[in-house]
């Protein structure tokens, strides 16, 4: 259980302290990644939490998303329409969602919890 | 097939959480970037106030250089146009100095400052034979008016430069008589006299031999004069002289 969260901050302290720069041309497709990874994040606790979580479905999931988001970037550039915002859009409008559902799980199972203790 | 399960879980649990890790690794690295990418470019931002501060002062510096550019342009063009204007002025000017050196020139020969040389004629006045039957020797005589009225017709058909026995005449020449010899500037000249003036021969000699000119003249005053053309009269200056 703790070893996502370790990577997680590791990954972060890597991030800060690589001094990598990308041209202004590829941050859209920076940002599209953030929002790409968050929503897998996201997506892979929510599916353990009601567990139905899978392994496959989650690493497909992260890199066929970015790949796809990558690619719908990629070809708004070229043909001169924001196509990333679609991407941005829906991994948006996933993120809260599944934020709200893991809010709504928590909430249950606190209130399972509560039960149990005035049973206790 | 429970035992399989058992056999095959740990193996699964670790793999499973091996790439857990990896995918929490590469989101992390991913959000850490972007979070570091953002606050580089916040530094160079057009938005930072720093940023704004220089563009400002670099569109003042800007704003001054293109003034100064202006104003440096205005004044080169005022300033070329002068040079034209000098320019018309000096073209007029030298025509006119071209005139100005001539006009000197022939000034000079007429002051006599200058040695000149030419064409020009070379008249002899000689005092006429001893007349016996006359009692008065100035009946024969040349006189300082003789002279003169030479002079005087040279100088009109356009002598430009005289002397008389060699003495160059300038323009505030005095001649005087005394008898047998004329004084010219304080010189004393002997009988007989020969003028010499520079110019057009053809010109002085037919002036000078109009009917009833000068050379009637002296020859009714029982002068003897004669004269010759040449084509190279040389004349000192007067200054060389005295």
């Amino acid at each position: 259980m703790w070893l996502p969260l370790l990577g997680l901050i590791l990954g972060i302290a890597l991030g800060l302290l690589t001094d990598i720069q990308i041209p202004a041309v590829y941050e859209n497709y920076l940002s599209i990644a953030v929002l790409a990874a968050l929503d897998t994040m996201f997506g892979g606790i929510r599916a353990k939490l009601q567990e139905v979580y899978d392994d496959k479905v989650f690493i497909s999931g992260f890199f066929f998303n970015i790949a796809l988001a990558a690619g719908l970037a990629f070809l708004g550039v070229h043909i001169g329409v924001d196509l990333y915002l679609a991407a941005i859009f829906a991994f948006g409008v996933r993120l809260f969602q599944n934020i709200a559902v893991i809010r709504r799980i928590l909430l249950t199972k606190l209130d399972e919890r509560k039960t149990k203790k005035q049973e206790k | 097939m429970k035992n399989n399960q058992r056999n095959n879980r740990p193996s699964l649990f670790q793999r499973k959480y091996f790439i857990m890790l990896i995918v929490s690794i590469m989101i992390g690295f991913i959000i850490g970037i972007s979070y570091n990418l953002t606050k580089d470019n916040k530094k160079l931002s057009s938005r930072s106030p720093i940023y704004l501060q220089q563009q400002e002062t670099y569109r003042e510096e800007l704003i001054t250089q293109q003034e100064r550019n202006k104003e440096l342009a205005d004044e080169l063009n005022h300033l070329q146009q002068t040079i034209r204007k000098y320019e018309k002025e000096l073209t007029s000017n030298a025509e006119q100095h071209e005139d100005l050196v001539a006009e000197a020139e022939r000034l000079r020969l007429l002051l006599g400052d200058i040695a000149g040389q030419g064409q020009g004629i070379r008249l002899t006045l000689a005092d006429g034979e001893y007349d016996p039957n006359s009692t008065n020797p100035n009946d024969y005589i040349v006189h300082e008016s003789h002279i003169f009225k030479v002079l005087t017709e040279l100088k009109i058909a356009g002598a430009e430069a005289i002397t008389i026995n060699g003495q160059r005449l300038k323009t505030n020449s005095y001649i005087s008589c005394n008898g047998p010899v004329i004084t010219i500037d304080g010189k004393q000249s002997p009988a007989p006299f020969v003028i010499e003036a520079i110019g057009e021969p053809d010109t002085l000699v037919s002036s000078l031999e109009i009917p009833g000119g000068v050379f009637d003249q002296l020859l009714n005053e029982r002068i003897n004069v004669t004269f010759e053309k040449s084509n190279l009269i040389s004349m000192p200056s007067n200054t060389a002289e005295s």
